[in-house]
């Protein structure tokens, strides 16, 4: 693993992505809800760039028949295929099939952005 | 054939691994008449079944006949050739018969037998007069089969239009010793619809799996399954597609969440082939990656649900070239857990227990053979 100092805090504002070259990989870094995310962006089904996705919530394992909404600003939907993933842990929302796309360790050290990948 | 018929019962004894038939088709010998015993007498008049003229005239419908394929001819005949009875009435009608031939015959422990002659019923615009064929039927099969020989196992038939009465009878029959399936006659209602859950509910509760059968109105009555595309000109056209019917279904059982609703609910799907779920289970997988937020309720791949809840008869056993083909079908399906050996007698595309056992991989053999269907149904069987 090798620091890559990514950007300023401030060039990444709440809700804000940047998709940046680290050692060879491209790598999404995301800020959502005060909370920061490095995710690799080759999508583990079919390569696409997976961090051009969208990021919102999904419909949680229910009963029959009903529609429970959660997991909001958790989940990372590939733009070409709709999979979803969990930006937390890089897997599909509650294990229901084995992909897994590889996420970074993200921290803010003083006023820069840094991603060890 | 005869030598070979006998080495294959005693080979099946030797393993202890019982032969269970999951198709036989029991038949009226006189269409409906054979059920006159068992109708009310308001019904007997309204159906003029003692063969005296109904009101209706002599020419349009002035008989009443269960609904079944009438556009579609076979060449060769529905009925094996060679099953007639020696007092020359219908293949599948006469107990003992059935007994020498099949059981004796070709070494079948235990044949479920599924009404040749009720597949139809769904196809009924009059709900009361589809769930009163059906209880006549179900009192005729115990009567005439299940009191006759204790290797013949019933699949007591309900009809699909008023589900209420359909859960009726199940609890009304279903303790009978020797019944063992709920034989559900489809509509051009998809089973996932819940409009089937209280049969599903009632058959749960009684410990009995819904079984579905090649409907012979398929594609024949509007009210029965349609078939994809359009209309067919040739009976090998329409016969080769009736398993269209069944790709529709299991994609409806298993994305309306019925399995989550009914977990103990296990279903049967009898002469509707099997080499077709592989694309079948292939899409719905892929599917559910993409798209599993429209139906949450599904917890697992669909194909876990397939595999864990429906069974496949075997015949018509698919003959490929290369027996691999077969073999590799069998692995994509988990066969070892999902086939049931049937022969589908007395009909025309009969398979002989030994010879379609034969084809499959040996491993699997004694599984399709019997033990997936021991442990379907249990200490029924």
């Amino acid at each position: 693993m090798t620091r890559h100092v990514v950007c300023r805090v401030d060039e990444l504002p709440e809700g804000g992505r940047r998709i940046v070259d680290l050692g060879g990989r491209s790598i999404g870094v995301f800020r959502v809800d005060g909370r920061y995310y490095a995710v690799r962006n080759v999508c583990p089904h079919m390569g696409a760039p997976l961090c051009l996705g969208t990021i919102g919530g999904t419909m949680l394992p229910s009963e029959p028949h009903t529609y429970v909404y959660g997991l909001e600003n958790r989940i990372l939907r590939c733009p070409w295929h709709g999979y979803e993933f969990d930006l937390e842990t890089g897997r599909p929302p509650f294990g229901t099939f084995p992909l897994r796309v590889r996420t970074y360790p993200v921290r803010v050290e003083g006023e820069e952005l840094v991603v060890e990948a | 054939m005869k030598a070979m018929e006998r080495a294959e019962v005693r080979r099946a004894g030797a393993t202890g691994v019982l032969t269970v038939d999951c198709d036989v088709h029991p038949h009226f010998k006189q269409g409906l008449k054979d059920l006159l015993p068992y109708l009310p007498s308001g019904w007997r008049r309204r159906l003029g079944v003692g063969l005296e003229s109904s009101w209706s005239g002599d020419v349009y419908a002035s008989r009443f006949s269960l609904p079944r394929n009438v556009m579609y001819i076979n060449p060769v005949g529905a009925l094996r050739r060679d099953s007639y009875p020696s007092d020359g009435s219908i293949p599948g009608s006469d107990p003992a018969y059935v007994r020498e031939q099949l059981l004796e015959g070709a070494g079948v422990d235990r044949a479920i037998l599924l009404g040749g002659d009720v597949f139809g019923l769904g196809a009924l615009p009059d709900p009361d007069l589809a769930a009163t064929v059906a209880s006549a039927y179900n009192d005729w099969l115990t009567e005439r089969w299940l009191e006759f020989d204790d290797r013949f196992r019933g699949a007591l038939v309900v009809a699909p239009q008023d589900p209420a009465l359909a859960a009726r009878e199940i609890d009304r029959v279903a303790g009978r010793p020797g019944m063992v399936e709920v034989m559900l006659p489809l509509t051009n209602v998809l089973m996932g619809d819940r409009h089937y859950y209280p049969i599903y509910e009632a058959a749960e509760r009684n410990g009995l799996p819904i079984g579905c059968h090649v409907n012979s109105v398929d594609g024949v009555f509007v009210k029965g399954p349609q078939l994809a595309g359009g209309v067919f000109t040739y009976y090998t056209e329409w016969h080769a597609a009736l398993t269209e019917v069944y790709h529709a279904n299991v994609i409806s059982l298993v994305c309306q969440g019925v399995f989550e609703r009914f977990p103990g609910l296990k279903v049967v799907i009898a002469e509707g082939g099997f080499a077709w779920l592989p694309d079948v289970l292939w899409r719905l997988d892929r599917n559910y990656q993409a798209l599993r937020d429209e139906v949450p309720w599904l917890k697992r791949l669909p194909s876990q649900y397939v595999f864990d809840h429906i069974r496949f008869t075997t015949q018509p056993m698919p003959e490929p070239a290369r027996p691999e083909h077969l073999a590799t079908l069998c692995e994509v399906i988990d066969a070892g857990r999902t086939l049931l050996f049937s022969s589908d007698y007395p009909h025309w595309d009969f398979d002989h227990p030994a010879m379609a056992l034969n084809r499959l991989p040996e491993a699997i053999r004694d599984r399709v053979r019997g033990e997936n269907a021991a442990e379907l149904f249990g200490d029924r069987l």
